[in-house]
């Protein structure tokens, strides 16, 4: 094995002039790279931009149509993910794949070669527990998968590669389902094996501050090139996402002072049942007025949906009032809802938001079908949809051949801005707008902020939901940190600490939070 | 595969022309044709000569073709009355169930006239006939509408409901017409009372006026679903009914109402066969064949596509070969089951056939640089 006597700082993977095609496009343009043992190499670049492509190159799925491989110095080429593995490449998915109702050890050891016909899960335990603990890994190894969270999985993932033998781990977007605590302890996780000569090469698509946090090199690819190649030390947000965008993007989103109005939305001590019968919220309160954005930051799964879906009529509230416009509309049908001007974006745009066969014209129907501008005796008009859809495409820059595509020919990008531009278009009062950002590339992203922060002219107000602290800041006229069903507190967008609110969506209580 | 320089590749279609389905169809059904042949060789029997028959008896002979267009009336109604639900994602199995229950409902007006004991009797036909429709129509959403309520309301699945009242209306009507029952012949022999002369359905040239009906539907049903706000909303609900929920699409009103407006089509398919068709005019003793008939309406609208207007023909075929294929088995000496065995081949092959709705065979010229092994 090329690997088996490699030093810190000697070159462990270096690929060369990779070119990968498909019809139609070139994935990977003639890509250069190198890590070395005790480094880690960040790969940046939007959706799009070849990193799945050069991802399972390296990993044996796919053969590049030109260019070498070497590990350890000597060229190589996969015929599939198992050569890659014996060679020592180990890979972590984005999509975790374990076995939820099996331990941590029985994972680690599916489809290990040394599990053999006979589990010795003693000696594994006891491999596996030295291997942890050389890494600085806190992990129950004998707790069944489904009981450990996020940050837990990917450990066992990055465990499970290491004990097949990875010197070289490939990362897809390692943080994307993380707490920012857990997000805090992977990245010294890393740290501590890059520091014991493995070389780690995590693909990152946004989440700039990770890269900048715990790689030495990065290298960004755009439309299939690799176009820098910097130290980190020498880079900078602004600089990594310029390359990554091609041209100048803002991170402080602009936001001009809007003079607060009349209020929009007040919540009475509202609570409601998730959909397994118990309490996910419990008593929220507050009111939002016109021009303001409520951003409501907290991990998946503490009420946040049970919240935004109980306040557009999805879901029947428990106690409690909820009044819009001054009217209570707590017993009114969602379609009363949107009649009445609430807009709501899911945070599932291929489940809830969207309809997969339906053309484009039928999509934008969804918010629509029901207006009387629409419908002419239960006649729809479809011309006048085809001309709000053209539209919104053209608003909304839409990349789509035509009306008539169905949803799921688009990416999630462009489906997300059909049902921003849907939902934007009635002109709503209150948009909630539901993890709007998820999954989307940096230049997606930054639209959708300001498409939303633009609303705040026109005298509407926005929920924002948002896992991401960094969005819930820079966009929010107030930060809600909310934590199983319960509104931790709700402080003024200027006066909101980073970790004070980090701690908040983690159960710290307030006055500890302060103190 | 590659064949003279030439390379054979399947690829995904992109889109469907309405020419390229129907084109699709037609190569099917030659094909069912073409393996049903073996049997007829097998059972010494020339399958052109066959064929020639089935065809002649169901389409082109005067004693055949009534009998033709009566069967696809009916399935072309039953055909319609399994589409309007599924196109909201649901299954009706129970257009056995509200056929029965159509017919019974259509009786029951008459009976309500005392047609029953005074059967020579003149009656008011402008004021039964439209009553008998109405009462089948209705009597037939009543039975469907318990599924459609059950699924809307409690999720309740909807295929075991309607296959469960399938049963029960099967009894219900048995209850009727035998031994003591309401609707019993005079006579007793296990059938309904008969309708009255007066109250015979309207002909023309020997056609009952119910295939306005399965036609008009048809082509009202494509229209619902291609300009209305209702057929809007049942095909969400059908497609993704999370994200007909979110649109404010009533997850309870629409199952209702597609098995209501698919039930009233199904008790019409009732009162044409035991009310319009010439030389019936009662509920028989073999009313059972219809029920199962009726279930040749999923078939149909499956292979439709869930299109009504593509229904028409496929019901118009299927018709057709119930009919001659049991014509051939009479004059040829066949074994008992030929038409069975002829439409089953036929189903699957159509069936088979609609992997080319979303796969194409491509005919490329062999790239030089990757030669022939």
């Amino acid at each position: 094995m090329p690997l088996n006597n490699i030093k810190h700082g000697d070159t462990v993977l270096e690929a060369k002039g990779i070119t990968k095609r498909f019809p139609g496009v070139v994935a990977n343009d003639h890509i250069d790279f190198e890590i070395k043992a005790g480094e880690v190499h960040a790969i940046l670049g939007e959706n799009g931009a070849g990193k799945t492509t050069l991802m399972n190159i390296l990993f044996g799925l796919y053969q590049p149509d030109e260019g070498e491989l070497f590990v350890g110095g000597e060229n190589v080429s996969f015929k599939s993910p198992l050569d890659a593995i014996d060679l020592g490449i180990g890979m972590v998915h984005q999509h975790r794949k374990l076995v939820p109702a099996h331990s941590v050890i029985e994972n680690i050891i599916l489809g290990h070669p040394k599990a053999g016909k006979i589990l010795d899960l003693k000696r594994a335990e006891e491999e596996i527990h030295e291997l942890s603990r050389k890494y600085g890994f806190k992990i129950d190894l004998r707790a069944k998968v489904w009981q450990i969270s996020e940050g837990e999985k990917q450990l066992v993932e990055i465990l499970k590669a290491l004990y097949r033998g990875a010197k070289i781990l490939i990362l897809d977007e390692p943080t994307s389902a993380l707490t920012p605590i857990e997000t805090e302890m992977l990245m010294e996780s890393i740290k501590t094996m890059s520091s014991e000569d493995l070389a780690i090469v995590p693909f990152i698509t946004h989440k700039l501050p990770i890269v900048l946090g715990i790689s030495e090199r990065v290298t960004v690819l755009r439309h299939g090139k690799v176009v820098s190649r910097l130290k980190t030390s020498e880079a900078t947000m602004k600089r990594l996402a310029r390359e990554m965008v091609g041209r100048e993007v803002i991170f402080r989103v602009e936001k001009e002072e809007v003079e607060r109005g009349a209020p929009v939305l007040e919540v009475e001590n509202l609570s409601a049942l998730n959909d397994k019968g118990l309490t996910a919220l419990k008593g929220a309160s507050f009111s939002i007025h016109e021009g303001e954005i409520f951003g409501i930051a907290g991990i998946s799964g503490n009420g946040q949906s049970e919240l935004v879906e109980t306040i557009a009529g999805l879901r029947k509230e428990q106690e409690g009032k909820i009044i819009f416009n001054g009217q209570n509309i707590s017993h009114t049908s969602s379609l009363e809802r949107w009649q009445a001007g609430i807009g709501y974006i899911p945070a599932d745009r291929i489940d809830v938001g969207s309809i997969g066969e339906f053309s484009l014209i039928e999509n934008i129907l969804m918010n629509y079908y029901f207006d009387e501008d629409f419908s002419n005796r239960g006649i729809l008009d479809y011309k006048k949809a085809r001309k709000l859809t053209n539209k919104i495409i053209d608003e909304f820059g839409v990349a789509t051949p035509n009306p008539e595509t169905t949803a799921k020919c688009l990416s999630g990008g462009n489906l997300q801005k059909i049902i921003l531009g849907r939902v934007l278009s009635r002109k709503p009062k209150l948009i909630i707008a539901d993890l709007p950002s998820q999954g989307l590339d940096v230049g997606a992203t930054e639209f959708i902020r300001n498409k939303l922060i633009e609303t705040r002219g026109e005298k509407a107000c926005v929920i924002l939901i948002s896992e991401d602290l960094d969005e819930i800041l820079s966009m929010s006229d107030w930060v809600v940190p909310i934590y199983e069903g319960e509104i931790m507190d709700i402080i003024p967008g200027e006066e909101a600490k980073r970790e004070g609110v980090g701690a908040m969506m983690a159960g710290v209580k307030l006055e500890e939070a302060r103190s | 595969m590659r064949i003279a320089g030439y390379k054979l590749t399947l690829a995904k279609r992109e889109t469907l022309s309405g020419l390229q389905a129907s084109m699709i169809s037609v190569l099917a059904v030659l094909t069912a044709l073409l393996l049903f042949s073996l049997i007829f060789i097998q059972a010494d029997v020339n399958p052109l000569e066959a064929y020639k028959e089935i065809f002649d008896y169901a389409f082109f002979n005067s004693y055949g073709l009534p009998l033709t267009i009566n069967r696809f009336i009916f399935l072309l109604l039953s055909t319609c009355a399994f589409i309007i639900p599924f196109r909201a994602g649901l299954w009706n199995i129970g257009m056995t169930g509200q056929l029965y229950a159509g017919s019974l409902s259509a009786f029951a007006v008459m009976y309500a006239f005392g047609v029953k004991d005074a059967k020579s009797a003149e009656y008011p036909a402008l004021i039964i006939i439209p009553l008998m429709i109405l009462a089948a129509a209705l009597g037939a959403m009543i039975i469907a509408s318990i599924a459609g309520y059950l699924r809307g309301k409690y999720n309740v699945n909807e295929i075991v409901v309607t296959m469960m009242l399938n049963f029960i209306t099967f009894w219900l009507v048995s209850f009727m017409i035998k031994d003591g029952g309401l609707f019993m012949n005079p006579g007793g022999r296990g059938e309904s009372f008969e309708l009255p002369a007066s109250l015979y359905a309207p002909l023309y040239k020997g056609v009952p006026f119910t295939l306005i009906f399965a036609l008009g539907f048809a082509f009202f049903l494509h229209w619902l679903f291609a300009k209305t706000k209702l057929g809007y909303q049942i095909r969400a609900y059908g497609e993704n009914p999370t994200g007909a929920e979110y649109a404010g699409i009533s997850t309870v009103r629409i199952p209702l109402l597609v098995f209501i407006m698919g039930g009233a089509l199904a008790g019409l398919a009732g009162y044409h066969y035991f009310a319009a068709v010439p030389g019936v005019y009662k509920i028989a003793r073999s009313y059972a064949f219809l029920g199962d008939l009726a279930f040749y309406g999923i078939i149909c609208g499956l292979i439709a596509q869930a299109n009504p207007i593509a229904a028409i023909p496929v019901a118009l075929l299927f018709g057709g070969l119930t009919n001659g294929g049991r014509f051939v088995q009479g004059k040829m000496h066949l074994g008992f089951g030929i038409d069975y065995a002829l439409l089953g081949v036929l189903m699957i092959t159509l069936v088979a056939f609609q992997f080319f709705y979303r796969y194409q065979f491509a005919l490329t010229k062999a790239e030089k640089e990757s030669p022939d092994v």
